[in-house]
């Protein structure tokens, strides 16, 4: 167990939040501020390993749902994380041991640490995506058996919607559905499990990632170290089973970005300027999906994509991409447990219609 | 009278000089130069003057005056003349979790204060209104603001983009108990993005008493000079608001100084798409000239350590100038980053001081005929070629850094550093160093055109060419509210920007449309 105690922590967390969260999940800058105003008034989060949770502990990851439009809009009420904790601690009939992002890719990773900063609750180590993805159901918490549900949703007018699904995908429609209803932003809580789940189910240590990512960043720039390198410095560790590599290094040379149905689909083309032709491609689907270089896959769901600004490597999300930008592209190993077969089945390349099996960067990279 | 035969007086008070420039359509008539002064009045009388008498003319004869200044950015930066400021946010029962200034720098708390108050309504994306105005907390908050002895006040409500009059009813309330209150709504400052717009609402705010100091100031050395040609300020984007909108926005006001640059050396040049180079005493700026107009930063930007979703122009800046220290040998030679900077006229070797710099060096070079060239002989030539190495090299990368394609680019040099250059630059198709670049500021100012812009959400359900056509009339209608001529008036930017993770077709839609400032009376 460790705590947070400086604004230079969150900022860094928040940094490497935008990283985890593969060009989607929304800017955690609202996060990043309500912990930095936490901070300012005396409260600090307590993060826990999940190895120090009791096995009869009980645990539920928090979240927020809408479009990252609206959050900078309606931000984030106190008021509302307290009833919720309430609200849940009386559906669930329990007390509330632990919280848990499930997304930590993205503003979801700010919001177990508001709320577990504001009530004294410890914040678990890990999360159920080590990255972002746009459904509910894409967690290895869902692929594991964990139901999302039973599930409670508040809103901050005080409408609160309790749901109870048969799948986790039914969940994920049910719930997009009301949060369209109350204006598209609610906060809830999800996937409710016991210590021992956490400790099987989780991806672990990516609230420490986050913090480590925006750390090695920042410090490289402070010494005028290539911030890249630093942050390839702790990615690309094999020997704890984590792979990185920069995959291309040129400028945005065009930008492509439309919605259907509620999606923000995408494509970037990178340049390096020493050909006419684009040489490196990146599809959006929220987020950064696939990654090829002269139409060849590098980098596959569910491992990751950062694009990152080319001079200070700050991790820009889908929506800060603009033509003309100078960026490096970083391929990122998933976790171990994101890529066995029955989580390829949840979200592998194929749930997101690419018609492609999943490789692991390092093995697609290490052939070129 | 045609705009082409007007002479129009373009200014710059900038923090160290005053330039001013009289032009007649295209032609540069006259140009000065002088210092900036701690009344800014009296130093652009004395530039004013001096460019009516070089160019001989009459006060009466100038048809406009165009001033472009960076003393409200300048102050706002250096915590001075800010005056304390009430943020008043209308967004309750949301938001509450972050309250106004949260992450401001301590040393700007300290002048503004912490009176931060959040009162019960607002809208959602759609612009249904989520909750009632609660107009009796307001008046409550105006009360209370009012026995503070504070009169700016920021006002911010929940998607205030989509729903302006909600901020406009609750100024409504806040007046009715204290009319002395000086507010500045965040849909007038900003768009979409509560805090950074808040944030651009409260800066304002804070500037608001020194903008009419200042705006009076300069208002009135024109009237003592016997100039009664309409005034109007540039702002960010290289267009003019008039002195009223400046007085009452500030804020907008704040990077003209760097997009005048860049304008003014489009002009000069004649060139619309190029990197401008402005080397000065101790930084050289570089700016990049997409159609005439500065490319803007597409990300949140920091002004005095306060993010904004301001667009400003996106500048470079490198320390490197005329001023710049030279230390150590030949093998081993660094440039500053410190600077001598307004000090160069004494400390410089050429100037007969004491301090190596890098205008020495060029004189060495025989880059540049100033000062005592004898005083700078026994430089070696190794040294003074190791010296020009550094300075080409740093100024390519800079170049580079700025471009967006692998392909060659004008350059254009304006300011006084730019004698520190003698090659050819690697990345670069041609250098200009266009006559005048030393008033480049004033004439970007003299040159100006009017905006209109619009942020906000549109319905697509409408069509999207429909919706599209609504927010370019939008657009149109407010450049020709801002004096813009109607036939000259075009469109010269329009982004849009779904709204994800919602079934919804509503779409954020930016756009901007300039025109000539039309015939003045």
């Amino acid at each position: 167990m460790y705590t947070i105690t400086s604004e230079i922590d969150v900022r860094d967390m928040a940094r490497g939040a935008v990283l985890l969260g593969s060009g989607g999940g929304g800017d955690p800058y609202v996060g990043e501020l309500y912990l930095r105003n936490q901070l300012a008034e005396g409260r600090s989060p307590q993060i826990l390993k999940a190895s120090e949770l009791r096995d009869d502990a009980f645990v539920v990851s928090i979240a927020g749902v809408g479009a990252p439009t609206v959050i900078i809009e309606h931000l984030v009420s106190t008021h509302t994380l307290l009833r919720l904790l309430e609200a849940s601690e009386s559906f669930y009939g329990r007390k509330i041991d632990a919280l848990i992002s499930a997304e930590i890719g993205g503003v979801n990773s700010m919001f177990p640490l508001a709320l577990g900063t504001l009530a004294g609750i410890p914040i678990v180590d890990g999360d159920g995506m080590g990255r972002a993805f746009p459904h509910l159901e894409m967690t290895t918490f869902g692929v594991y058996g964990c139901a999302a549900t039973p599930s409670v949703l508040m809103d901050d007018s005080g409408n609160v919607v309790h749901v109870h699904t048969t799948t986790n995908r039914i969940a994920e429609d049910v719930v997009r559905s009301v949060c369209t209803a109350l204006g598209s932003q609610i906060f809830g809580s999800f996937y409710p499990m016991s210590g021992h789940q956490v400790k099987q189910l989780t991806v672990h240590e990516t609230v420490t990632h986050t913090l480590e990512i925006g750390r090695r960043i920042r410090r490289a720039r402070e010494s005028n170290i290539d911030p890249v390198e630093g942050v390839l410095g702790f990615l690309n560790a094999p020997s704890e089973g984590r792979y990185a590599r920069e995959l291309f290094n040129g400028r945005i040379v065009d930008v492509l970005h439309e919605t259907r149905d509620g999606w923000h689909w995408g494509r970037v083309l990178i340049s390096s300027g020493a050909q006419e032709e684009p040489e490196f491609c990146v599809e959006i689907q929220n987020e950064y999906l696939v990654a090829r270089h002269h139409g060849r896959t590098v980098t596959i769901v569910p491992d990751l994509i950062a694009i990152l600004d080319a001079e200070s490597a700050e991790p820009l999300t889908a929506e800060m991409l603009a033509y003309g930008q100078r960026v490096r592209v970083v391929g990122y190993s998933a976790a171990p447990i994101m890529r066995r077969p029955e989580c390829l089945k949840v979200f592998g390349p194929r749930l997101f219609g690419i018609d492609e099996d999943f490789r692991p960067v390092e093995q697609m990279v290490e052939s070129l | 009278m045609s705009s082409a035969l007007r002479f129009n007086l373009g200014v710059d008070v900038g923090g160290t000089n005053t330039d001013a420039v009289i032009m007649r359509g295209d032609q540069i008539v006259a140009a000065a130069k002088r210092s900036t002064t701690a009344d800014v009045g009296d130093g652009l009388i004395a530039a004013v003057q001096a460019v009516l008498q070089a160019a001989k003319m009459s006060p009466a004869s100038l048809a406009t005056v165009m001033i472009g200044t960076t003393q409200f950015i300048n102050a706002f930066v250096q915590r001075r003349d800010l005056t304390p400021v009430a943020a008043v946010r209308v967004a309750l029962p949301k938001t509450d979790g972050i309250p106004p200034m949260v992450g401001w720098p301590e040393d700007l708390i300290h002048v503004v204060g912490r009176h931060g108050y959040l009162v019960g309504g607002g809208s959602f994306y759609d612009g249904r209104e989520y909750a009632p105005l609660d107009t009796a907390a307001l008046e409550q908050a105006g009360r209370d603001i009012r026995a503070k002895g504070i009169r700016a006040v920021a006002l911010t409500s929940g998607f205030a983009p989509v729903r302006p009059d909600i901020e406009k009813r609750a100024a409504q309330a806040i007046l009715s108990v204290h009319p002395e209150a000086d507010i500045t709504l965040s849909g007038e400052v900003g768009g979409l993005g509560l805090i950074d717009r808040e944030n651009a609402a409260l800066i304002n705010s804070s500037l608001r008493a020194l903008s009419g100091k200042v705006v009076t100031s300069l208002r009135d050395a024109l009237g003592r000079v016997g100039i009664r040609a309409p005034l109007y300020f540039s702002q960010n984007d290289g267009t003019l608001v008039s002195t009223e909108y400046a007085t009452r926005f500030p804020i907008v006001t704040c990077s003209a100084g760097p997009t005048n640059s860049i304008r003014g050396a489009a002009f000069l040049t004649g060139i619309q798409d190029a990197i401008v180079m402005d080397i000065g005493g101790t930084t050289t700026d570089l700016g990049f000239l997409v159609r005439g107009f500065p490319r803007e930063t597409a990300t949140a930007h920091l002004i005095g350590g306060v993010r904004t979703n301001f667009r400003m122009p996106d500048v470079l800046s490198i320390a490197l100038g005329g001023g710049t220290r030279v230390r150590g040998v030949a093998e081993d030679v660094r440039l500053g980053p410190d600077s001598v900077g307004f000090e160069l006229a004494t400390r410089a070797l050429v100037f007969g001081g004491k301090d190596l710099t890098t205008t020495d060096v060029a004189v060495r070079a025989g880059q540049a005929a100033i000062g005592d060239p004898g005083r700078v002989k026994s430089l070696g030539g190794d040294i003074v070629n190791a010296v020009l190495d550094r300075i080409h090299g740093q100024i390519e990368e800079a170049i580079d850094r700025m471009k967006t394609s692998s392909r060659p680019v004008p350059v254009i040099l304006v300011g006084g550093g730019n004698i520190l250059l003698s090659r050819p630059l690697r990345g670069t198709s041609q250098v200009h160093r266009p006559a005048h670049a030393d008033v480049a500021n004033a004439v970007g100012a003299a040159i100006s055109m009017v905006s209109g812009r619009v942020d906000r959400l549109f319905d697509f359900a409408i069509g999207r060419e429909q919706a599209l056509e609504q927010a370019k009339q939008e657009a149109r209608a407010a450049a020709l509210a801002a004096g813009a001529e109607e036939g000259s008036i075009e469109i010269v930017e329009l982004t849009e920007l779904p709204m994800t993770h919602m079934r919804t077709t509503a779409v954020q839609v930016k756009v901007r449309a300039v025109g000539k400032l039309g015939g003045v009376s």
